[in-house]
């Protein structure tokens, strides 16, 4: 992989010459909180930030996305306005980007979805590092590095950013600045590396997710589900601003005196109550707590069965957007701690 | 053999979009049972009606225009091509649409969904087909199919009940079946009024007394309404069944039929996709199966 | 084909839904000229008010025998009813006080005089008279309300989300009102379909579209009563818009 550094005070050139490529978004304050927008200014950036309020999904899984239109006589028109808009996504956290590599593999297999598709092929990536906060767990489900699923990255090693190219579009960014980038030397992979020690010992919060999949089989039963059943209020914020939850509904709007219309899908949540109902009545997932139960079990045991790994990338966003408090890290905990078999 | 992989519609944007329904007519509309009527449809366009192929116990997304998109399972046999006869309960808002159209009125298909029966694998066995009230609807397929492909199985049994003579789905066609020595057709109905019946009379699992099942050699296909798997289930392994040879048919919430939306996922697997046919094996290791 | 007949009317309500109406000006010439309204009291001073209906949209909760009867003739003479807002659907503002001693508190109000009104604690329509369709809100959104007309026009319901207003606040990127500033938001139980238009502007939720499809109020109370909210301040807001017991 080709690895450059580019002078800290220059970034903001960058950012000039690499709007050719794209229009410009990143991480931008709003209350104290942070939110992915279009910049109308460099100066908006905030690029040591903690987490966005929702993750990059939003740009590729909008959460509102009209697929076809229909006229009768026509049929289904799909609606690709949109589709081809060239985006650059300045300032994505690692663990970003592996839930967008998740994503990938989601909205690709035997059926790819060709508006995920569309749009991850023309929304450009440049990584940035970041350091964890309490919320933070992604090297316990080793998502705190990528080294794939961006056009560049950019780790701080003080003076310098250290840019990862991972692209032939990344390359060409890097290019079109002249002679900005330089190489690096002895002295910078020394600097990488004492960056990502002490990136390492920053972490406050860690899990075990070896044997996690046989563990969540063990306690399928565990009276945790019932009490988290009870808790929850099945607002779904922890799925609409997880970076890896893609369930969406799909729906038909009728135009006013006719039957043309468009057909449109939006995001959804297991923890809803009609997620798993069918139009017989029947309810597979009824209980409050077999819906959270499902939404755990699926993150952390089904998808390992399905890719291999979890699909919860420990961005911590779920557990600073639960009304109620529930924690991702404490539910693991406690279904890992051995319990005195007379209290079961 | 994928409808969608053979016509993907060409766009610059969008190369091939499985979401995308292709226009087909109500070529026939035969009431059943009340609020299970018979839909017969046939792609608007020629090549599509002649390149579109299913397995049985495959499903296909049916959209009416401006209501909605369901999934159905395919009651034709794909050795009868051309047309599609979809078996639709009236039980929702799409649905309903879908009674209130008439024939020549035009739907949305997209499909052929999901895994089907392992044909390859069943074939040279017996086949044995239990279903009760509209659980024939899926099996209708594979009934034909084995039928029009006679020499590749052994035995066939097929195993329906029904409450009463007026609740049997493809009634009269299966009353057809019972006289034919190239397969033993059970029918049987929980009660009947009429005094017309000439079939059995009891409940399904009755039919076993009236069937020569040998379970190392056969597969069989059990749909129904929860009640069915759970006497038809226990009477298959008593009898000793492996219980990757006892084949079911699940219906899940399903918004995109392509393992996208999640709403049919079971523990890890998608029912549109690994499903909607599992084996018991598979029920009874994932969880909230049955 | 004829225009289905139409009629519009008000029980003890603000008016408000039915100002939403005539509200979708840009609209209401498609409206009008898909549909024939023959009753409409707050638009038309001529109107029949006998005449069988197709679709009859009721605004308001039931106040006194009056409303009552006024539905009940209303339901008789109309093929689909749909109830219109939030206190047609749940009872709303009006219902907010509907267990305590009515005689008393005419009397408090109207003085001894109250006593002799006509007048009842509130109800919900569907407590009265069988309801086909509720379009909660207060007021309704325009864009449910015409969303409606197109479905029933096509001899369909519309859908409206059962989700609740949280939902849409994150799709927004909202900051929670509730965890990063600690105000009575009711969000995380109040039906969506808003599109969560006032923590947009940093109120918070106060309910107005009634309960979402699938509510959690017991672990909801306690996880504001931890944050100092007093039980009985929360009892009162969630009461507001939806008394206890009005299920659907």
């Amino acid at each position: 992989m080709k690895i450059l550094k580019l002078p800290k005070e220059k970034l903001d050139l960058f950012a000039s010459v690499v709007q050719q490529f794209g229009e410009l978004h990143a991480p931008v304050e709003q209350d104290g909180k942070y939110v992915f927008k279009r910049l109308m200014r460099w100066s908006d950036a905030r690029l040591e930030y903690d987490r966005t309020i929702l993750p990059p999904k939003k740009y590729f899984l909008p959460p509102r996305e009209t697929l076809f239109r229909y006229r009768p006589g026509e049929g289904f028109v799909p609606h690709t306005e949109g589709l081809d808009q060239r985006i650059i996504l300045f300032g994505v956290h690692a663990c970003d980007v592996y839930a967008i590599n998740i994503l990938d593999r989601v909205f690709a297999g035997k059926y790819p979805d060709p508006y995920y598709q569309a749009r991850r092929k023309h929304i450009a990536i440049i990584g940035i590092d970041c350091s964890p906060d309490k919320h933070c767990f992604c090297r316990s489900m080793r998502a705190d590095f990528v080294d794939h699923g961006f056009d560049l990255f950019f780790y701080d090693t003080g003076d310098y950013y250290q840019a990862l190219v991972g692209t032939a579009l990344g390359d060409d960014m890097v290019l079109a600045t002249g002679s900005l980038f330089e190489p690096v030397d002895g002295t910078d992979i020394d600097d990488y590396k004492r960056r990502s020690w002490n990136k390492r010992r920053a972490f406050q919060l860690e899990v075990e997710i070896r044997d996690l999949p046989e563990i969540f089989e063990m306690e399928y039963q565990s009276e945790i589900w019932e009490e988290l059943g009870e808790k929850c209020l099945s607002c779904g914020s922890c799925s609409m601003v997880c970076p890896t939850c893609y369930c969406y509904d799909v729906a038909d709007h009728v135009e006013l005196g006719s039957r043309a219309g468009r057909r449109a899908r939006s995001w959804d949540s297991c923890l809803f109550a009609s997620h798993a109902l069918v139009a017989s009545g029947e309810n597979f997932r009824g209980p409050r707590a077999s819906r959270i139960k499902f939404r755990f079990y699926h993150k952390q045991r089904g998808f390992v069965a399905e890719y291999g790994r979890p699909s919860c990338v420990g961005c911590g966003r779920c557990i600073s957007a639960c009304p109620v408090g529930i924690d991702v890290v404490q539910v693991i905990d406690r279904l890992r701690r051995v319990q005195d078999v007379a209290s079961r | 053999m994928l409808l969608a992989d053979e016509v993907a519609t060409h766009h610059p944007v969008l190369s091939a979009n499985p979401y995308q329904p292709h226009l087909a007519r109500i070529v026939r509309i035969h009431k059943m049972v009340e609020n299970n009527y018979l839909f017969t449809l046939r792609f608007a366009e020629d090549h599509l009606a002649r390149a579109f192929r299913h397995q049985p116990g495959q499903f296909i997304m049916l959209s009416v225009p401006g209501v909605g998109e369901m999934p159905i399972s395919v009651s034709s046999s794909p050795s009868r091509p051309e047309v599609l006869e979809l078996c639709v309960r009236r039980v929702g808002r799409v649905t309903n649409a879908l009674y209130r159209m008439r024939t020549n009125d035009v739907v949305g298909v997209r499909g052929p969904y999901g895994n089907g029966y392992p044909m390859q694998e069943i074939m040279g066995n017996d086949l044995l087909l239990a279903a009760g009230g509209l659980g024939m609807a899926p099996l209708r397929s594979l009934l034909w199919y084995a039928l029009d492909h006679r020499d590749k199985f052994h035995n066939i049994t097929l195993m329906y009940g029904a409450k009463r003579p007026d609740d049997m789905l493809f009634r009269e066609e299966l009353l057809a079946l019972v006289d034919r020595t190239d397969i033993n057709c059970l029918l049987t109905v929980d009660a009947d009024d009429s005094g017309t019946w000439k079939n059995h009379v009891g409940l399904l699992p009755t039919l076993f007394d009236h069937a020569k099942i040998d379970p190392l050699r056969t597969y069989a296909a059990v749909c129904g309404p929860p009640v069915v798997y759970k006497f038809i289930l226990q009477r298959l392994l008593d009898l000793g069944f492996p219980k990757n040879r006892i084949l079911m048919s699940l219906e899940r919430r399903m918004k995109c039929g392509v393992g996208k939306c999640g709403h049919c996922s079971i523990g890890y697997k998608y029912t549109c996709l690994q499903g909607p046919i599992f084996t018991y094996w598979d029920a009874i290791n994932l969880p909230e199966m049955i | 084909m004829s225009k289905p007949t139409v009629g519009i009317f008000g029980l003890t309500g603000c008016a408000g839904d039915q100002l939403v109406i005539l509200n979708c000006e840009d609209r209401l010439l498609d409206i009008v000229a898909l549909i024939d309204i023959r009753d409409f009291l707050m638009a038309s001073s001529e109107n029949d008010e006998g005449c069988p209906l197709d679709i009859a949209l009721v605004e308001g909760a039931v106040l006194s025998r009056r409303d009552a009867d006024k539905l009940r003739a209303i339901r008789q003479r109309s093929k689909i009813l749909v109830a219109l807002g939030t206190c047609a659907v749940w009872g709303g503002v009006a219902a907010m006080d509907r267990g305590k001693d009515r005689a008393r508190l005419l009397e408090e109000v109207y003085g001894e005089i109250g006593l002799t009104y006509d007048s009842s604690p509130a109800q919900a329509l569907h407590e009265v008279v069988k309801v086909d369709l509720g379009i909660a809100g207060c007021p309704i959104e325009k864009e449910h309300f015409i969303a409606a007309v197109a479905a029933l026009l096509n001899g369909d319901t519309p859908l409206y989300p059962e989700y609740p207003v949280c939902t849409e606040c994150r799709m927004r990127e909202n900051n929670c009102l509730l965890i990063e500033r600690g105000e009575l938001c009711c969000g995380p139980i109040t039906a969506g379909g808003c599109e969560a238009r006032c923590p947009e502007l940093r109120v918070p939720c106060v309910g107005c579209r009634g309960p979402a499809g699938d509510t959690n109020v017991p672990s909801f109370v306690a996880m504001l009563e931890q944050k100092g909210f007093d039980r009985q301040q929360l009892a009162a807001r969630l009461r507001t818009f939806a008394p206890e017991g009005v299920a659907q």
